[in-house]
């Protein structure tokens, strides 16, 4: 089977800058560079006068796992007040700030995107996280498991467990719960509070373990680069959200020592402590430090005006943050010697001077990252706001005038304090195809997504040129999965299920025989139980494929 | 006799240490048994070849399934009951309730409900086994049938290693649980009655926020047992509050549930402490999270006018029965036991565990598999956060229920 796409501006940023009007060919869900000799096309589509790019990729939202669900069950009138009534493909749903998983693929796909990466799997809920993106239809899914505040980790590090040994659990834990990447939610801090700390500083020690998230962070970000994980470290750095949080996230960097990390939803953690009211923009500085430190990439989290609900596996933050929830109800979990998990329902509001703060200061890192390559357009969904507003966001970041339009409406003190204002860069259609197609591709090593070339994932996403870039990114004329049609004008036209993305690095299975003693001293189930294999997964995750990348390792 | 590793469905604790002989049909614990999986296990051991039956009388599968496209086809207001299932069987029960416009609950879920609508209302810290088996130094339990519908908690959860813990028993327990109980734990027994639950539980709010108050004799329990418990909250590291809403059996119990996850909550100004409910049987958990992911409300749910909506009252299957809001129904049940309300005069469907007899026949009845013994299966543990696999335990056996279900989707169209 031979399609063609004919008469399109092509946008594919990882075959360089040139956007010819040229034909696309896609033979069985793959891209080709050309019909083959005699070769019968057959079905052409006329996209003459439309903008093509690859289906887009979110590295980091989430979809999948107990504590978004969590949010469902905490929150039914949001659910409620946003029903989505079946259709001839899709079934009855609703969406909102926490929304179900089948409208979550539904309007992924809708809007362009063919994956999506759950950021925040807890190992010990890895089988759910997947069984939730196995309800996410469409899309393409990968998780990245969470490490850092398991007991069997910093007891390691605390015990001065060689490299080697961590770097086997770490490798032992990507295969354990088929993930694609490694987390780390405020080092340790997660753990600590569980021993009632209420606050961990990078260079603090944890109360019982007596380590510091800098040697966490470090022993992280070094396993992960040592087994060739193409994702570097997913940092979500200490202090979330506290005033003048920027020192320890400078400080995060550093730990780093220069490997490869990648800090996510950075806005919540770029705050200084000037003015009258202790609260203030330190993106200049933040954005300063990313620019010099080329082995650093960043998501924003942008936050966006409206109800919305945060998810996050930081217990410690979350429980600290809650008297700022609205409504007032909140959910914070410790979670079985592995992690934890808070919900809290935030509504951030444009007269408030700390919300109109945070909106601005994401939109300052945007502006001031230079490189697109290595700065992701993430709401952090939901805890920034919904995902189905990166239109808007993408209009905030191409469309200076209306941005300082906006800027002219929120709280006037925060919007004073901003350097928003005087920031007048506008991100080219090039540079949004980078950060949401062809650079977080290459961050997770995804060598068949995020492009159009010869081999890629037929992921195509048709775009009819606007003068609005919200009216042009929120309805595609057409999105392609994999060659198939499954989208038209926001509407969906087949639904199918994605693939799994996961790395297998090659480790010492020896360390199983310290996990198996581990499980049976600490844990409630046993160590076969937790582990997910390959068939699992796929029947959780109705996976119709499981696709490894390749990891190349980097010590002898 | 062969022995087989098992995962046990049958309460929300998923034990996965049970060895299973395992001689044809019959099976047997010989490792990790308790009261609940040997009464299941004998009960379904006993069971050869079970057939489905239209109006009492055998008959094939697909004759069943035939009768059962007869009985929903002809159904303006179906409603689906039951729902102790697996997590594909939740997945199968949604896609037909979506086809056919079902309103859907489970058969617990107006004990569900008692801690679901405090988390509506409020939220709620909590925790999960593992850490209240590794780190509590205080375990406050409320209730006293936990013991017989979690038998191996004291076991799994409370007894292990060798954590100095204090228990506190706020109910009056059988001498036979009280033996059970951790031999070197320091309890402190209030031993109040079970309608003495809202006001204990009110009045240690109030000693532990240091309100003004002077506990009388409060049900049964001295003004001194109660400040000593307040103390020995206070004074926990990381302690714990452990009960089962089955045993909540009140009106409003709910209240009782909000005055434990306020302690709770202002326990944890100070120190640390979470709250354990204890849940998951009959895959109630289960049934909740799938509904919750898929269609983003939990149940009771209708899937009438091809969209969602929740409504804990609407909704609830005896409501929706005692109001005549429903004109078939559809019972699934796999790990329970349960045998559907009696609906005289409404179509009903049954799909039943194997060893399931029904007083009066239905209009068709379908043997199903249960997870962990006939089927492998995913369930949701009691703590909200693992899901573990039941292995299948004996071959042969009847269809599991996704199974049964996708066929007669397919059937539908």
């Amino acid at each position: 089977m031979l399609t063609r796409l004919s008469g399109a501006r092509i946008v594919d940023p990882a075959h360089g800058t040139q956007q010819d009007v040229r034909d696309l060919y896609v033979r069985d869900g793959r891209m080709v560079d050309r019909p083959r000799d005699g070769e019968r096309i057959d079905r052409t589509w006329d996209a003459a006068g439309t903008i093509v790019m690859a289906g887009a990729i979110d590295l980091h939202t989430h979809i999948g796992g107990g504590k978004v669900n969590i949010a469902r069950g905490l929150l039914p009138e949001l659910g409620r007040q946003h029903s989505l009534a079946a259709t001839d493909v899709c079934g009855a749903c609703t969406i909102g700030p926490a929304p179900s998983t089948l409208a979550t693929g539904y309007r992924y796909a809708a809007m362009g995107y063919t994956a999506c990466f759950e950021p925040a799997m807890l190992p010990v809920n890895a089988r759910q996280a997947h069984m939730e993106m196995g309800d996410t239809p469409i899309v393409d899914k990968g998780a990245y498991a969470m490490l850092g505040n398991d007991d069997f980790l910093l007891r390691l590090l605390a015990d001065g467990a060689n490299r080697a040994e961590i770097r086997d659990y770490v490798a032992w834990t990507l295969h354990a719960t088929q993930a694609i990447g490694i987390k780390v939610v405020n080092a340790g801090g997660i753990s600590a509070f569980k021993f009632n700390q209420r606050s961990l500083d990078v260079d603090e020690a944890h109360v019982h373990y007596g380590i510091t998230p800098r040697t966490i962070l470090r022993e992280l970000a070094r396993a992960v680069h040592d087994l060739g994980v193409p994702h570097p470290l997913h940092v979500h750095s200490s202090n979330l959200g506290v005033p003048g949080n920027v020192d320890s996230t400078l400080a995060t960097i550093d730990a780093a020592e220069g490997l490869p990390i990648h800090l996510t939803h950075l806005q919540f953690h770029s705050y200084g402590t000037e003015g009258d009211r202790k609260f203030s923009s330190a993106a200049a500085r933040i954005a300063e430090k990313v620019n010099a430190s080329p082995n650093v990439s960043v998501d924003v989290g942008q936050i966006l005006f409206g109800q919305t609900v945060t998810a996050s596996g930081d217990s410690m933050l979350q429980c600290r943050n809650s008297r700022h929830g609205r409504p007032p109800k909140w959910v914070v979990m410790d979670i079985e010697c592995d992690a934890g998990c808070g919900v809290v329902p935030f509504r951030y509001r444009d007269r408030d001077f700390v919300n109109a703060l945070q909106w601005a200061i994401g939109l300052e890192l945007f502006l001031m990252i230079r490189d697109p390559w290595r700065v992701f357009l993430t709401t952090d969904h939901p805890n920034g706001g919904p995902f189905t507003s990166y239109p808007h966001l993408i209009k905030l970041l191409m469309d200076r005038s209306f941005r300082n339009g906006v800027l002219a409406s929120i709280n006037p003190e925060a919007a004073a304090m901003s350097a928003l204002g005087s920031l007048e860069r506008e991100y080219s259609l090039h540079e949004i195809a980078i950060m949401t197609r062809a650079a977080p591709a290459r961050i997770l090593g995804l060598e068949d997504q995020g492009h159009l070339g010869p081999g890629a994932a037929a992921n195509i996403v048709v775009y009819e040129p606007h003068p609005d870039p919200e009216v042009m990114f929120a309805t595609p004329r057409w999105v392609f999965k994999d060659g198939e049609l499954v989208a038209e004008r926001g509407e969906v036209k087949t639904v199918i299920c994605g693939a799994i993305h996961t790395v297998k690095p090659d480790f010492d299975r020896g360390i199983e025989r310290k996990l198996k003693g581990w499980f049976e001293q600490h844990h409630t189930q046993s160590l076969s139980s937790f582990k997910i294999d390959d068939e699992e997964v796929c029947e959780c995750g109705r996976a119709p494929r499981l696709a490894v990348h390749a990891c190349r390792a980097r010590t002898a | 006799m062969p022995l087989r590793g098992a995962t046990c469905g049958f309460c929300g604790l998923l034990c996965d240490d049970l060895e299973v002989e395992v001689d044809g049909a019959a099976l047997r614990v010989v490792r990790g048994a308790c009261a609940r999986s040997e009464a299941a296990l004998a009960a379904l051991g006993a069971v050869v070849d079970p057939v489905p039956r239209i109006a009492g009388k055998p008959a094939s599968l697909d004759a069943a399934l035939a009768a059962t496209v007869e009985v929903l086809r002809a159904a303006r207001r179906p409603v689906i009951g039951g729902l102790d299932v697996d997590v594909a069987g939740m997945r199968s029960v949604l896609a037909l309730a979506r086809r056919i416009g079902a309103v859907v609950d489970h058969a617990g879920g107006s004990i569900k409900y008692r801690n679901l609508h405090v988390l509506q209302e409020f939220g709620g810290i909590t925790t999960t086994f593992a850490e209240a088996r590794n780190r509590a130094d205080l375990v406050l339990l409320v209730g006293d049938g936990w013991w017989r519908r979690f038998p191996r908690f004291v076991e799994r959860i409370l007894a292990p290693n060798g954590t100095e813990r204090r228990i506190v028993t706020l109910s009056a327990l059988d001498p036979a649980t009280r033996l059970t109980l951790p031999k070197d734990a320091d309890v402190l027994a209030l031993d109040a009655p079970l309608t003495g639950m809202p006001a204990v539980c009110s009045m240690l709010n109030a000693l532990v926020e240091e309100r003004p108050v002077k506990p009388a004799r409060l049900a049964g329990v001295t003004p001194q047992a109660l400040q000593r418990c307040a103390e020995w909250l206070r004074a926990a590291q990381y302690g714990v509050i452990v009960w089962s809403a089955a045993d909540l059996d009140w009106p409003h119990a709910e209240l009782t549930v909000q005055a434990i996850a306020r302690l709770v909550r202002t326990l944890n100004g100070t120190t640390r402490f979470a709250a354990l409910p204890l849940a998951g049987s009959d895959a109630d958990l289960t049934a909740n999270a799938v509904q919750t992911w898929q269609s983003g409300v939990p149940l009771p749910a209708s899937y009438a006018n091809r969209s969602v909506d929740f409504d804990p009252n609407r909704y609830a299957l005896r409501n929706v029965l005692a109001r005549g809001e429903a004109d078939a129904l559809l019972w699934v049940s796999s790990l329970s036991g349960a045998a559907p309300p009696p609906v005289p005069g409404m179509p009903c469907v049954v799909l039943t565990r194997a060893d399931v007899e029904l007083d009066t026949a239905a209009n068709v009845q379908i043997p199903v598999a249960t997870p962990g013994i006939d089927a492998a299966g995913h369930l949701l543990r009691g703590d909200k956060v693992i899901t573990l696999r039941l292995p299948r335990l004996r071959e042969g056996g009847p269809p599991a229920v996704s199974t049964v279900l996708d066929l007669l989707l397919a059937r539908l169209g």
